[in-house]
């Protein structure tokens, strides 16, 4: 891979595309290569040419964005994909994850979250959007009330009462607001929580949500 | 009723036997015949007893009646009148009670019928009556699948052209609001702002309209997927815990099935958390070779049927035009259990 990654765009409004293109070659480190119009013409892309991390729409005609990324990741080193969606049932989300997506992101924070997602998504990380996170935590919660042994280390006091917090949907701002803490040092115990919840890679995360019954195995 | 039981007896015995043979052969077909002729006969018979007790009889009429005959000839009449009176109340009586019991007839009640059986004539009259709800009741199914079929198509294409084309839009805004922002535009940065607040309040808006119009996690991802979204939606967003338990190997089920599937999980679920005051609902999906049963239990105060009576019989409704059943019975444990079975064959 080479300093820069090569993206590829894939949706079937052009305006969209060309909103997203502007904001991500105006992002050092990142550059759009290539685009489609839909899932099939995705995936020819994919193939032909060189293409580090696939954005696409989840709602596409001729083949929506997830039978493009079941069939883009049927490859031996496919490229990474991202999900991006107007729809934030963590449905979507964890079927992308299962599609071999990375990430997800909502259109109505795209502006805020797309760049983040991708520099998340070539590091080979996953992209939780903060919905996602919530319920994510929030079932952790509910399998430990119901007695589930579930192996994973220890939670400091501190980051027990992050988790809460998340799992009531609290953002960074209002959990440092409460805990009279940075928004920095929240930020650092939620990374820390996901790592040990092992909530920090598709794999762990897709395992985790199908056994905790929040997707079809 | 005594009084008729009786009566009737006496009519069955004098009229019915001697008119079982119109109960054989073409006759049959057409009910006016047998109840006509019966009348006919009734009179008949009473005339030719009066004429012969006026035969055998030793009595006369003088030319200049007299005060003695007319009140025999009077007493005669009336009591041929009476006996005819009471035989044709005997053959009739039974189409008397039909009609009563069609004023009282709840339409309403899917599957209720008249009894066939008892009076030759009624018998025929209530099996066409149940003939005729027959087809209404099919008549109305197929009305109302066409009405909630027309409903769905139309909530779909409003909800996609909302996320296709306000949707979009809004994000292109969103996007092209970043890009002017991130030009660092000082005097107008507070109003760049304002504009991209208000892009993304109403793509949020767009998406949870469009989320309430068309079930597109159903589409997409199936209905057990879907169930379970609608399970945890519920368990999160309304004070009842909601359990699930649905099994993942269904008989392939028509789109539309999996529709009223949904739906019905969808109105059971709400009304469980709005009008039973449940703590704790249970949502079951159960497949068997011959049908697939949903099954909704809560532990609520019951259902009142006021209230809430327009989704239930919405419920009904959509399980009648896709073959199926709906029962809303009291649950084991003081709640309210609906329960839809679907007929695997009604899915050819």
């Amino acid at each position: 891979m080479s300093d820069e990654a090569r993206i590829l765009l894939a949706d079937d409004h052009a305006l969209v595309r060309r909103g997203v293109r502007l904001i991500l070659d105006a992002s050092p480190g990142l550059r759009v290569v290539a685009e489609a119009s839909d899932g099939a013409e995705a995936v020819a892309l994919t193939r032909a040419s060189d293409i580090d991390l696939v954005i696409m729409d989840v709602a596409m005609p001729r083949m929506t964005g997830l039978q493009a990324a079941r069939e883009i990741t049927s490859h031996d080193a496919h490229p990474y994909i991202l999900m991006l969606s107007m729809f934030d049932n963590e449905q979507y989300f964890f079927e992308a994850l299962k599609a071999g997506a990375s990430g997800y992101v909502l259109k109505s924070v795209v502006d805020h979250d797309l760049v983040t997602a991708c520099r998340a998504a070539v590091r080979g990380e996953s992209f939780l959007y903060p919905g996602v996170e919530s319920a994510l935590v929030r079932s952790y919660l509910e399998r430990i009330a119901r007695g589930e042994a579930i192996p994973t280390s220890v939670l400091t006091a501190r980051e027990d009462e992050v988790v809460k917090l998340i799992a009531e949907g609290h953002s960074s701002k209002e959990i440092a607001r409460a805990l009279v803490i940075s928004v920095k040092t929240v930020e650092r115990h939620r990374a820390n929580v996901l790592e040990k919840l092992g909530m920090r890679d598709r794999t762990e995360l897709t395992r985790y949500a199908i056994r905790a019954g929040l997707v079809e195995p | 009723m005594g009084a008729i039981t009786h009566l009737q007896l006496i009519a069955d015995v004098f009229m019915d036997r001697p008119f079982a043979m119109y109960d054989c052969g073409d006759v049959k077909q057409s009910m006016n015949l047998p109840l006509y002729s019966k009348v006919c006969l009734i009179n008949g018979a009473v005339f030719a007893l009066g004429i012969t007790v006026l035969v055998v009889s030793p009595a006369t009429v003088s030319q200049q009646v007299t005060p003695r005959e007319l009140a025999v000839l009077t007493c005669g009449l009336a009591l041929i009148v009476v006996t005819n009176a009471l035989l044709l109340h005997g053959v009739l009586a039974p189409l008397s009670r039909l009609i009563q019991r069609m004023d009282r007839f709840n339409i309403g009640a899917p599957g209720e019928r008249l009894p066939e059986r008892g009076d030759r004539v009624a018998a025929s009259v209530a099996k066409s009556f149940n003939a005729v709800l027959t087809r209404l009741e099919l008549e109305r199914a197929e009305g109302n699948a066409r009405a909630l079929a027309a409903q769905e198509n139309e909530r779909r294409r409003i909800a996609q052209e909302l996320h296709d084309e306000v949707g979009q839009s809004l994000t292109v805004v969103l996007l092209s609001t970043k890009r002017a922002l991130d030009m660092r535009p000082d005097d107008i940065e507070n109003e760049l702002t304002l504009v991209r607040d208000s892009a993304r309040a109403s793509l949020d808006e767009v998406r949870r309209i469009v989320r309430g119009l068309r079930p597109g996690v159903l589409e997409e991802l199936g209905l057990v997927t879907a169930l379970g979204a609608i399970a945890q939606e519920f368990d999160m967003k309304s004070p009842v815990n909601v359990r699930h338990q649905l099994t993942a190997r269904l008989p392939t089920l028509t789109a539309n099935t999996e529709l009223v599937i949904f739906r019905v999980a969808q109105e059971a679920l709400t009304n469980a958390s709005r009008h039973a005051t449940a703590k704790t609902v249970d949502m079951r999906l159960l497949a068997d070779p011959e049908s697939v049963t949903l099954s909704i239990t809560d532990d609520g105060r019951g259902m009142s049927t006021e209230g809430n009576g327009e989704g239930i019989r919405g419920m009904r409704e959509r399980a009648l035009a896709v073959g199926g059943e709906l029962r809303i019975v009291p649950g084991t444990g003081g709640g309210t259990e609906v329960s839809l079975r679907i007929p695997v064959a009604s899915q050819q």
